[in-house]
């Protein structure tokens, strides 16, 4: 004879599924996304259309375009101490749609998920109709709402418009640095659509709205499939040898001990340590 | 200790022509425009998130070793080139390119594309 708790889970189960029933997801209606997405050995500059460094052209507004030369002068002496990712901070939006490691859509009728290899990064595009919320704690990846279009009218979505807001920083577009403002007021506005000649090639054409900008600024990264996916877990913290003190940035060698980056670099203050004790 | 190592670094002063490790990191530490080839022996291959690392021996001028620790691509990406944790191991010898650091000390990027085994061998296996 069964026993309750069985039974209870049986009974959960069945309620559950006549709750979701009428919300079930129809495969039919939306575009096939499933495999693996990678950049493959496409740019990892922000605008992959244009070269890396200056020629990005980014429109920043005068103060932002110093900032970024400068973080460009830090770098090109060894520095990275601007880019958050050099000590595993996460990339957040937009810059995870770099996909510096491949990266994945789950497509649902309330939600589409996207899973990003890289930094273990997780973005969550509601499709449900609601709206903004009215208090919601700022994320690196920021809360998304999105709507699916059937831009061709075949019956059958095609096109996820999403809009991001409610962003925490530090965030920079791409590792050369060039900036976002930190009052964290970006919003990012996004098409995601297929190949209509190749349903392995994805697009998200990524428009990007922010203080350090003079304009809307929109780029286009492109995306190819592996329908046959290999993952593969991506800890940033597991083995990272980069370590930004200060402004400072230095390499940990394999025996533990830091390494200076650059010529002539300072060692780390150690004012709080026994310096009688060698 | 880079004197020394000087003699034993095979072409130095290369200019940078083979893709630097484009990663999350800037790499900007490592010095792509002045890239050197180099010998040694491995003590140990990390194949390890976020970048893999070679710990590599390297032989001086005196007779005496220096070791040099060296980053490379993600896991992931390695394994797309057909390499896995058990490609090379402790005591393998090898040749291969490296962006050193800018500061001089024993650390840099070793390049995917240019490193091989030091009787000339490859070392990727299988695709």
């Amino acid at each position: 004879m069964p026993d309750r708790g069985f039974i209870a889970a049986v009974t959960l189960t069945a309620a559950l599924a006549v709750t979701t029933a009428g919300r079930a997801h129809d495969d039919s209606k939306y575009p096939d996304l499933k495999g693996l997405w990678s950049r493959g050995s496409g740019p990892a500059q922000w605008d992959p259309s244009k070269p890396g460094g200056l020629r990005q052209q980014p429109p920043l507004t005068p103060e932002y375009q110093a900032t970024w030369e400068a973080n460009m002068a830090s770098q090109s002496s060894g520095g990275e101490s601007y880019n958050p990712q050099a000590t595993c901070l996460p990339s957040g939006m937009p810059r995870m749609m770099i996909a510096y490691e491949p990266i994945e859509f789950i497509v649902t009728a309330e939600a589409t998920y996207v899973r990003v290899d890289h930094l273990s990064e997780f973005r969550r595009i509601h499709t449900d109709g609601r709206d903004w919320p009215r208090a919601f704690d700022p994320t690196y990846s920021g809360y998304s709402i999105g709507k699916w279009l059937d831009v061709n009218g075949d019956g059958r979505y095609d096109v996820l418009e999403v809009e991001t807001r409610n962003l925490k920083g530090p965030r920079t577009f791409d590792a050369s640095g060039i900036p976002m403002h930190p009052d964290n007021a970006t919003v990012i506005k996004e098409r995601i659509f297929l190949d209509q000649a190749d349903p392995d090639v994805l697009y998200d054409e990524v428009t990007t709205i922010d203080h350090a900008l003079t304009r809307p600024w929109t780029v286009t990264r492109k995306y190819s499939r592996d329908r046959n996916a290999v993952w593969y877990e991506h800890i940033c913290a597991e083995e990272n040898h980069h370590v930004v003190i200060g402004k400072e940035s230095y390499f940990l060698s394999a025996d533990g001990h830091l390494m200076p980056t650059r010529k002539g670099q300072p060692a780390p203050d150690l004012k709080y340590f026994d310096q009688s004790r060698k | 200790m880079r004197r020394q190592l000087a003699a034993l670094v095979l072409g130095s002063a290369l200019v940078a022509t083979c893709g630097a490790v484009r990663a999350h990191h800037s790499f900007a530490m490592f010095d792509q425009e002045n890239q050197i080839d180099m010998e040694g022996v491995v003590q140990e291959f990390r194949f390890i998130a976020p970048h893999t690392f070679i710990v590599l021996s390297v032989k001086q001028r005196d007779g005496s070793t220096e070791t040099w620790t060296l980053e490379g691509v993600s896991p992931s990406a390695l394994t797309r080139e057909g390499w896995s944790k058990d490609t090379i191991k402790a005591g393998d010898e090898l040749k291969l390119r490296v962006a050193p650091l800018r500061s001089g000390a024993p650390g840099g990027a070793w390049v995917t594309q240019q490193i091989k085994f030091r009787d000339g061998k490859p070392i990727v296996v299988s695709h």
